[in-house]
């Protein structure tokens, strides 16, 4: 067996050098999958800098080339350090997407530019009546030439109002079933055109949108792969979105800092929250079922290593993490409780240093239990998943 | 899995797939039997009595990863011949390191003429060290043995038991044989398809008798407590297996509405939550195993988080089992509502989901 002790001190160095008070901050204040986008592209621009941009990525795009434990230690280590998540779907979505199927071209010009923070991408896939049925979409893009003219809106494009660009799934043959009639463009969002509308969450913030096409004019050079193939390209993304993650290494974290949150907090008996018996059985049995997926990640990670392919078990990880994340969340608001309520957005952005209406171990316990309730409905909702291990799986 | 689990899992599949019927083991409990002997003695034949001991006591030298392989394939098929009851958690008091057991019966255990099963619950107390009230008293040549035992799992068909007491102060175990005098034993039936067995007892025992007494003993019992755990849990995810498959191809033959069962989609899911739960417990129970065969620092916390997970998951998805299956699975016939019967037994057996839970707890805090 490889060690990864060097590596993983490599990495701790790196981020004890690099990792500023405000980023730290930042990442503490993380709420959702995004963190503050100025920090985020910040630190993006450091890990750049340092050739760490695409630590999924092969070397010969400029990744890292790392193997699946070193990816793991690098995720595990930025998450203990509380780096903040640069915007993901370029690097983690829309990259390795173009390595498959982009020419040389797209990958020569598009690549380098995610990297470096040039380019931020949006993801333009649901619409207003295309959600779980994805293949349902409506937004044309029909051959003018060299041009395709594309009419229509994507929602839940998230940070788009931060993005320059988008990758979306057009239909472009309306006489085929769904499937079959779909292509892959990537958008410039400063055409002539395109407006974006922002979406507020229910914890106040921006980090959806709403962008509207009409008669946008996309060079042709920019459809990637066949026209009427965009629907394997679509797929071959997601799955990039659903096994991408590890989220072992999010509860590990969520856990750590519930603790903290019940340490801080007496309960009615007069003893921290911790120690009264009611919370900490439901936290036990929380912190079991984090073990068994803990356990889980690494029979899969095992199997990939060894040249496997995760397949559907990425979609037992992803109901099982995203449904314990939520339960941490609950198990923190109740740890709070009163605590969790004050709506006060500024004592969540980092540049912030004023006075706050609840302690600092509160802060972030409302919004995260708010925004975490998208975990089961972004990239294949808790239902698709199920349905998706009884087809593959279960054979039924 | 090594190449070595991998066969033991083939050949103990393979086995119990062509010989284990569910007819011939119902007909047998509705006969009255406590287990089939011919049965026992295959299963002692293909060495799988011996798979806990060690080399020099003529053992396979096999530790919980392997007996675990060979557990999973007992609760797919409903197994009653209490052979992990006998070597592994039996075994464990008598061959736990620097405990001095008689080789005779180590050695007819490993060949399985000896059937040797633990009797520690005592009447109105969960099984802990704490509520032993049997007592040992020393007397001129050897001992006097006073007190009751009760559900001792497997003890129907025992040859011995291994009774614990307390001598004085000190945590105890003595070995004694079904008949001798001063004891009764009273077995029965059991709703898993196996037997148990309450003893009363007011006996002289010779001083070879006691096995064992103070901290080594407690530390010994400990460790059984921890194998039962282990076997428990693995046993449970082979009997949740054998329920998800035989809920998968009953609803894809089961048609109602004009469609097979299969095709809804609220029971689509419901057997996804299935898998999941059953693979989740798989993952736990293989790294707990694992852990503690290696001694491995964190073992004792996987072995309770398994042992919990084992419990709760099984109760759930047997019970999901029927319930999809409908009627037919409550019927004594079908095989379901029998892996739903042993996992119930199996989730008190020895120490409990509540106890396993609260261990847990007291563990992370010791952490």
């Amino acid at each position: 067996m490889t060690d990864y002790t060097a590596f993983r001190q490599e990495v701790r160095d790196f981020l004890r050098a690099n990792l500023t008070s405000e980023l730290i901050r930042a990442g503490q204040l993380t709420t959702s999958v995004f963190s503050d986008f100025d920090a985020g592209l910040a630190w993006q621009k450091i890990l750049h800098a340092h050739g760490w941009a695409a630590p999924d990525w092969p070397k010969e795009y400029g990744g890292t080339g790392w193997d699946i434990n070193e990816r793991y230690i690098f995720q595990e280590e930025c998450k203990l350090a509380n780096a903040p998540a640069p915007v993901m779907m370029g690097i983690q979505m829309l990259g390795p997407m173009l390595m498959h199927y982009g020419n040389d071209e797209q990958k020569a010009h598009y690549l380098p530019r995610m990297l470096s923070g040039e380019d931020v991408w949006a993801q333009g896939y649901s619409e207003p009546g295309a959600g779980s049925d994805l293949a349902s979409l409506k937004t044309t893009a029909t051959r003018d030439g060299d041009y395709y003219i594309v009419d229509g809106t994507k929602i839940w494009t998230s940070m788009a109002h931060h993005a320059n660009r988008i990758f979306c799934l057009v239909k472009t043959n309306k006489e085929v079933k769904p499937q079959a009639g779909i292509s892959f463009l990537l958008i410039d969002l400063d055409t002539p055109g395109i407006t974006i509308d922002e979406i507020v969450s229910l914890d106040g913030h921006v980090e959806q949108c709403q962008v509207f096409f009409e008669g946008v004019k996309v060079p042709a050079s920019q459809l990637v792969g066949e026209e009427n193939d965009g629907w394997s390209v679509a797929k071959y993304l997601l799955e990039f979105e659903r096994g991408g993650h590890n989220f072992t290494i999010d509860l590990k974290k969520q856990l750590a800092k519930l603790r903290q949150q019940a340490g801080s907090v007496k309960s009615h008996h007069g003893r921290p929250k911790l120690q009264d018996p009611v919370f900490r059985h439901r936290l036990a049995e929380a912190e079991i079922e984090a073990m068994a997926l803990e356990q889980t990640e690494l029979r899969i990670k095992g199997s990939v290593s060894a040249g496997g392919n995760a397949g559907a078990l990425s979609s037992l990880v992803k109901c099982v993490g995203t449904e314990l994340g939520q339960r941490f969340n609950e198990l923190s608001i109740d740890a709070v409780g009163q605590a969790a309520i004050p709506f006060h957005p500024k004592s969540l952005d980092p540049r912030y240093g004023g006075p706050t209406p609840a302690p600092d171990y509160a802060l972030t316990s409302m919004a995260e239990y708010i925004n975490n309730r998208a975990a089961t409905i972004y990239g294949g909702t808790a239902e698709i998943q199920r349905t998706i291990i009884a087809k593959q799986i279960l054979k039924l | 899995m090594t190449e070595e689990q991998q066969m033991l899992r083939d050949a103990s599949e393979r086995y119990l797939r062509d010989n284990y019927d569910f007819n011939q083991r119902r007909d047998g409990f509705r006969a009255g039997n406590y287990m089939s002997q011919s049965h026992w003695d295959a299963m002692a034949e293909m060495g799988w009595m011996a798979m806990p001991f060690g080399e020099a006591a003529g053992g396979l030298g096999f530790g919980m990863q392997e007996c675990a392989t060979v557990a999973e394939q007992f609760g797919r098929f409903l197994v009653v011949e209490p052979v992990l009851d006998s070597v592994v958690i039996a075994g464990a008091l008598l061959s736990y390191p620097g405990v001095t057991a008689p080789s005779a019966i180590v050695e007819a255990m490993a060949v399985g003429e000896a059937l040797v099963i633990v009797a520690h619950e005592e009447q109105d107390a969960a099984p802990s060290i704490k509520n032993t009230q049997t007592a040992l008293t020393e007397t001129a040549d050897g001992f006097q043995l006073q007190g009751a035992k009760r559900f001792a799992a497997g003890g129907g068909s025992a040859t011995h038991f291994i009774v614990t007491a307390m001598l004085g102060e000190q945590f105890s175990y003595v070995l004694i044989a079904r008949d001798a005098p001063g004891l009764q034993v009273d077995s029965y039936q059991t709703y898993d398809g196996r037997s148990g067995a309450n003893l009363d007892m007011d006996m002289a025992l010779p001083a070879d008798a006691l096995i064992v007494s103070g901290p080594l003993a407690e530390q010994a019992f400990e460790q059984a407590r921890e194998r039962a755990m282990l076997m428990a849990s693995a046993e449970s995810v082979g009997a949740m297996q054998a329920a998800l498959d035989a809920t998968v191809e009953y609803t894809k033959q089961r048609v109602q509405f004009g469609q097979t069962l299969s095709s809804f989609q609220a029971l689509q899911h419901r057997m996804s939550d299935m898998l999941i739960q059953l693979e989740l417990t798989r993952s736990l129970v293989a790294s707990a195993c694992r852990a503690h065969d290696e001694g491995a620092e964190d073992a004792r916390r996987l072995i309770l988080a398994a042992k919990v997970k084992a419990a709760t998951t099984a109760r759930r998805v047997t019970q999901e089992a029927i319930q999809l299956h409908g009627g037919i699975a409550t019927t004594d016939e079908y095989s379901v509502g029998h892996h739903f019967k042993r996992v119930t037994a199996l989730e008190s057996w020895i120490v409990s989901r509540e106890e396993a839970l609260e261990s847990f707890i007291a563990a992370v805090d010791a952490a």
